[in-house]
C-alpha cells in the first residue's frame, strides 16, 4: 500500500473518479469502482483506511427495523446481512452471524416491537419473529427477568470494522485504484469543463467526477465544492468492551430501549469479547472522542439493565465514536445525491447504519455516476482478495500445526492476551500497516486484556525492522503520534536495544 | 497427531516463583520436569527490574533484579534443568494435559502429573480504569516502561506524570529522573501510598518528586502524542472536588494503578479463583481446586517481596512433589481461613492443619497499634499496618492440633489496640 511521506505539491496523477474519504464507505466504493475500466484514486486523510470514525464502529450489521419506512437509509439496508456474507467469501474475511433480538422489559414496549417488525419488512428485510420470554432465556440465559418479549431475527452479525476497510481497500488497490494516505484535502478547483484539481497535502490529482465520503468532513468537502450549506449534526456515542471471560453473558446482539441519548446495545465482537453501547453527548469538535467518567457510567447502566450480572471490572477499555447526521434529509435520514453547484459531484452524506447500509451506498454511488456520464464497462479480469491474514488463535489445531510447518513464526506468540504470532505481526506490515494501531486493529496486538503492555515493545521492534526505519520513527497513529521519543543514555541503535 | 510426552511436573513461568519451584523440585528428586517459559530468556520480570533491594531474607544481601534472578538461573543449570523458553503454554486442560507451542518445536502436548502455575501478574491497563479523555500516543504502564527502557535501551518520555503510587510506579520515577527526563508528579487517588514506604523515601523525595495523595487524572489531553494531563484532588469516595483541578503539561502519563494476578490459564482448567486476591484459592501446599495444581508467586496472589515469592515455588514444588508420591495432602480435615474484620486477603484459603502454615495477609486499611487474631488461641501484635506491605505470619502446627476436631472455620481479623 502508497506510503504516506512526501508533502511538496507534487502532481499526483489524473483519474476518472476520486473518492475523497476511505472509511467503510469510501472504501466499499472504492472496491465497487475497481471492477470497472477506468482510472480511480481513494485519498485519505488519515495514516490509514479506517482511521477515522470506521474504526470506533460497534461493527453490527443490523436489519431496518430501526429507520422509517420508505426511508433511503431503510431501502439501502434491507438485505445488509446477506450481502456481508457474500462480501465475507468474496473478501476472506469474518463475519460472525449472532443474531439480534430487540427486547422489550415493560408491558408497553412490546408494541414497539410490532412496529419494529413493520418498519423492517416494509423496507424490504425478512426473517422476523416475535418471541416470549421462555424463549428469549433460552436463547439467552442471563438477560434480566424483566425481558417479557423479543423481536428475533437470525441473520445480522457482527464484524470488525477496521478490518473489513482494510480488506475492501487492499481489494481495490490490487485492482489498479491508486491510494494516497495521510492527505487532506486542502482545495478543491474546477480546472475546466472537465476535470476537477483536488490539492491534498501530500499534492494535487486530478480528476473528472469526485465523491465526497468524508464523513464527518463531508460539510467541508461539500464547501469546498461551492455547497456551502451542507452542514451536519454531530452526537459522541460512548461504547465499552469487556474482558473475553464473560463474553458467555451474551449470545446475540440485545437491543433495548432508543432515545436521543442512548441505543442500548449489548452484543458479541467478532473477536469474542463483549461491547456495549450507546450513551450519547453532544461532542466539543469532531476530533472530540474524549470518554467522561460519566459517559462510561452511564453507559455501564445501559448494559446492567439488560444483564444485570454485568460487572464494570471485567471492562478492559472505553471509547468513543461521532455520529453525524446531516441538515439536507430530514429524520436523520441519508442524503445521496449530485451535488447541486459543483457538476460530476457525488455527497455521501451517510450516518447510522453507515457500515450496515455500506454495500448498497456503493451501488447507488455507482448508478449516480452512471447518470452522470461515467461509463461502466467492466473489466475483463477483476482479482479476487488474496487470502486474509491467517489467524493463529482462532485456528483448529490441526490448521496450527501446518501453519507453524508453513512458516515456524506461527509458533512464537507475540501477544499473550489475544494469542498472536509473530508471523501474524509481520504479514500485516509486509501488507502496509505501518503503525502500532494499524497492527492493533488487523492483528488484534495489543487489543485484549493488557492492551498492550506486554507486547507493545515487541511491535515496536517488529515495526521500525520490518519497515526499515528507526523505532523512534514507529507510531501510534501517524505523523506526530511517535511511541517513544529517544534513546536511554547507553541506549541507542546498536546499544541497549540489541540484547 | 501432536507428539505427546509425560511429564512428573510442569512449571509454567521461570520468574522467581517458577524457578524457586524448578529448583526445589530437583532437589527432591523429581527430574522429569519442564519449565515453560514465553520470554527469550529466564527470569521473568526481575529481568527489567535492575534497581537493587532484592534478596534480603533469601540471601541475606542486597541484590538487582537480574542478579537475583541469576542465582536461581545458575542453580537450575547446574541441575540440569529444562527451561523450554520462547515458549508460550496454549491451554490447560482438567486432567492435567497441557499444550505449549514455540517456534523452535511447535505444537506440543504434555500430560503432566502436577503443573504448577507461576505466570505472574500484568498491569491493570488505562482502559479498564476509564480514565476519561483523547487516546493519543505516550500512555504506558509503568511495567511497559521499565521493560522499553531497561531491556530495549528507550526513552519513553521526556516530562512525564505517574499516575499511582504502586512499586512500580514509584520506582520508575526514580529511573525516568536518572534518563534525564523530567517527572512532574505522582498522583495517588488514596490518602497513602500504595507503594512500600522505602521506595517512597528513596525514589520520590531523594529527588524532589512531589507525590499528590488524593489526587487522580480527570482528564487526558492531547490528538497525537499527549500534551497534558488535568489532576484533581478527590474526597474519600474518591469523587473529583470542584476547582481543584490543575493542569500539567506533560508528554508521558505513567500507569502505575494496580497488578492483577494472570490467571487466564487457570480458569481454563477450572480453578476456582478468589474474587479478593485475584488467584486459585489454595490450602497449605498452594495447590488449587484442581487436584494436582498449583499456583506460586505473583499468578497466586500479588506480592510486594521478590522473597516470598521464591518461599512460594518452593512450598507449591513440596506440594507437587508430596502429590507425585501420592502423600495425602491433608484432605481429611478442611479448615476455611476467612479474611474477616479489617483483613482484605489471605492466603492459603483452606488448610489442614497437620503442619506449619504461613498465611500471607494484607489489612484493608492503614492501621496503627493493632493485634492480629488468628481463630480464638492465636494473636500476635503490629505496631503499625499498611496494605501497601504484606503480612506474613507463621502459625506452629500446635496452635491448630489445640483447636477441637470440630473446628472447621478459621477466621483472621485484627482490631487496633
Amino acid at each position: 500500500m502508497a506510503k504516506a511521506q512526501s508533502v511538496s505539491p507534487a502532481f499526483l496523477g489524473e483519474c476518472d473518479v476520486v473518492i475523497i474519504g476511505a472509511g467503510i464507505i469510501g472504501a466499499m466504493i472504492a472496491r465497487e469502482l475497481s471492477k470497472l475500466k477506468g482510472k480511480f484514486a481513494l485519498i485519505e486523510k488519515e495514516a490509514f483506511p479506517g482511521f477515522g470514525v470506521s474504526k470506533a464502529s460497534l461493527s453490527q450489521i443490523h436489519l431496518p427495523d430501526f429507520c422509517p419506512i420508505g426511508s433511503l437509509k431503510g431501502k439501502l439496508s434491507a438485505n445488509a446481512p446477506q450481502r456481508f456474507k457474500k462480501l465475507a467469501r468474496e473478501l476472506d474475511l469474518h463475519y460472525r452471524e449472532v443474531g439480534e433480538i430487540w427486547l422489550a422489559l415493560k408491558q408497553e414496549h412490546i408494541e414497539n416491537l410490532w412496529e419494529a417488525k413493520k418498519r423492517g419488512e416494509s423496507n424490504g428485510a425478512r426473517g422476523y419473529e416475535i418471541i416470549g420470554p421462555e424463549k428469549i432465556r433460552q436463547l439467552e440465559p442471563y438477560v434480566t427477568k424483566k425481558a417479557i418479549a423479543g423481536l428475533y431475527a437470525k441473520e445480522p452479525g457482527v464484524l470488525y470494522t477496521p478490518e473489513w476497510t482494510f480488506a475492501l481497500t487492499e481489494n481495490a488497490v490490487q485492482n489498479g485504484v491508486s491510494l494516497y494516505l495521510g492527505a487532506a484535502v486542502t482545495g478543491i478547483d474546477k480546472e475546466d469543463d472537465h476535470y476537477y484539481k483536488v490539492t491534498t497535502t501530500r499534492g494535487q490529482i486530478r480528476a473528472r467526477y469526485v465523491i465526497n465520503a468524508a464523513g464527518l468532513y463531508s460539510d467541508e468537502i461539500a464547501a469546498l465544492l461551492g455547497d456551502a450549506d451542507i452542514h451536519l449534526e454531530l452526537r459522541k456515542g460512548t461504547m465499552l468492551i469487556f474482558d473475553k471471560s464473560v463474553s458467555s453473558l451474551v449470545r446475540h446482539m440485545l437491543f433495548g430501549t432508543f432515545s436521543e441519548k442512548h441505543s442500548q446495545d449489548i452484543a458479541p465482537t467478532a473477536h469474542g469479547n463483549l461491547i456495549l453501547g450507546v450513551h450519547y453527548v453532544k461532542p466539543r469538535n469532531k476530533k472530540d472522542t474524549s470518554v467522561s467518567r460519566e459517559n462510561i457510567e452511564e453507559t455501564f447502566k445501559l448494559g446492567k439493565e439488560l444483564v444485570p450480572a454485568l460487572r464494570e471490572k471485567d471492562m478492559i477499555t472505553s471509547f468513543s465514536g461521532i455520529l453525524c447526521t446531516n441538515n439536507k434529509a430530514s429524520d436523520g435520514d441519508f442524503y445521496i445525491a449530485p451535488s447541486e453547484h459543483a457538476p460530476r459531484a457525488i455527497h455521501v452524506l451517510a450516518g447510522a447504519p453507515g457500515l450496515t447500509a455500506a454495500p448498497g451506498i456503493a451501488d447507488m454511488v455507482i448508478r449516480l455516476l452512471v447518470e452522470q456520464g461515467l461509463k461502466a464497462e467492466e473489466k475483463k479480469v477483476f482479482h479476487t482478495r488474496k487470502e486474509s491474514f491467517p489467524r493463529f488463535e482462532s485456528a483448529p489445531l490441526s490448521k496450527k500445526e501446518k501453519m507453524i510447518a508453513s512458516n515456524p513464526k506461527y509458533g512464537h506468540i507475540v501477544c499473550r492476551c489475544e494469542q498472536v504470532t509473530e508471523a501474524e505481526v509481520i504479514n500485516a506490515i509486509k501488507r502496509g500497516v505501518d503503525t502500532m494501531d494499524g497492527v492493533k486493529h488487523l492483528t488484534r496486538a495489543g487489543m485484549g486484556r493488557c492492551q498492550g503492555s506486554f507486547c507493545g515493545s515487541s511491535v515496536l521492534k517488529y515495526l521500525a525492522n520490518t519497515l526499515g526505519i528507526p523505532a523512534t520513527k514507529v507510531t501510534k497513529k501517524g505523523a506526530g503520534s511517535h511511541h517513544i521519543v529517544g534513546y536511554t543514555k547507553q541506549g541507542g541503535e546498536s546499544g541497549a536495544g540489541e540484547c | 497427531m501432536l507428539k505427546r510426552s509425560k511429564l512428573d511436573i510442569a512449571i509454567i513461568g521461570s520468574g522467581p516463583a517458577g524457578l524457586a519451584a524448578a529448583v526445589e523440585a530437583d532437589r527432591r528428586g523429581v527430574k522429569n520436569l519442564v519449565v515453560f517459559e514465553r520470554d527469550e530468556l529466564p527470569g521473568g520480570i526481575l529481568r527489567q527490574c535492575i534497581h537493587n533491594g532484592f534478596g534480603l531474607e533469601k540471601f541475606k544481601e542486597e541484590l538487582t533484579g537480574p542478579e537475583y534472578a541469576n542465582r536461581y538461573i545458575k542453580m537450575a543449570e547446574s541441575a540440569g534443568i529444562d527451561i523450554e523458553l520462547n515458549t508460550t503454554v496454549l491451554e490447560i486442560e482438567k486432567d492435567r494435559t497441557l499444550t505449549s507451542v514455540s517456534e523452535h518445536s511447535g505444537l506440543r502436548k504434555y500430560e503432566c502429573k502436577s503443573i504448577i502455575l507461576a505466570m505472574g501478574c500484568r498491569e491493570r491497563p488505562r482502559g479498564a480504569l476509564g480514565i476519561p479523555g483523547t487516546r493519543p500516543a505516550g500512555i504506558f504502564t509503568a511495567g511497559h516502561a521499565q521493560r522499553l527502557i531497561n531491556i530495549e535501551g528507550y526513552m519513553p518520555g521526556e516530562k512525564v506524570v505517574i499516575l499511582g503510587s504502586g512499586d512500580i510506579g514509584l520506582i520508575m520515577a526514580r529511573r525516568l529522573t536518572l534518563e534525564g527526563a523530567e517527572v512532574v508528579a505522582v498522583a495517588e487517588i488514596l490518602p497513602y501510598s500504595s507503594g512500600l514506604i522505602r521506595n517512597v523515601v528513596q525514589c520520590l523525595n531523594d529527588y524532589e518528586i512531589p507525590l499528590l495523595l488524593s489526587h487522580t487524572v480527570a482528564e487526558i489531553h492531547g490528538d497525537k502524542r499527549v500534551e497534558g494531563v488535568t489532576l484533581v484532588k478527590v474526597d474519600t469516595d474518591w469523587n473529583p472536588i470542584k476547582r481543584t483541578e490543575q493542569y500539567v503539561e506533560c508528554d508521558t502519563l505513567l500507569l502505575s494503578v494496580g497488578l492483577i494476578p494472570e490467571n487466564e490459564l487457570s480458569k481454563q482448567a477450572g480453578v476456582l479463583i478468589d474474587p479478593k486476591t485475584g488467584g486459585p484459592y489454595v490450602n497449605d501446599c498452594l495447590e488449587t481446586s484442581v487436584e494436582g495444581i498449583f499456583s506460586c508467586g505473583n499468578v497466586l496472589h500479588v506480592n510486594d517481596l521478590v522473597d516470598n515469592v521464591s518461599n512460594e515455588g518452593e512450598l507449591a514444588a513440596t506440594g507437587a512433589y508430596e502429590r507425585i508420591k501420592g502423600k495425602t495432602l491433608g484432605r481429611e480435615r478442611i479448615m476455611e481461613v476467612e479474611a474477616d474484620e479489617g483483613v482484605g486477603q489471605v492466603v492459603p484459603q483452606k488448610i489442614s492443619g497437620d503442619r506449619e502454615t504461613i498465611f500471607y495477609l494484607r489489612v484493608k486499611k492503614p492501621m496503627g497499634k493493632m493485634v492480629l487474631r488468628v481463630g480464638e488461641n492465636f494473636e500476635k501484635k503490629f505496631s503499625y499496618a499498611r496494605p501497601s506491605e504484606m503480612i506474613r505470619l507463621k502459625i506452629p502446627k500446635k496452635i491448630f492440633s489445640q483447636m477441637g476436631p470440630s473446628v472447621s472455620k478459621l477466621q483472621i481479623r485484627c482490631e487496633e489496640r
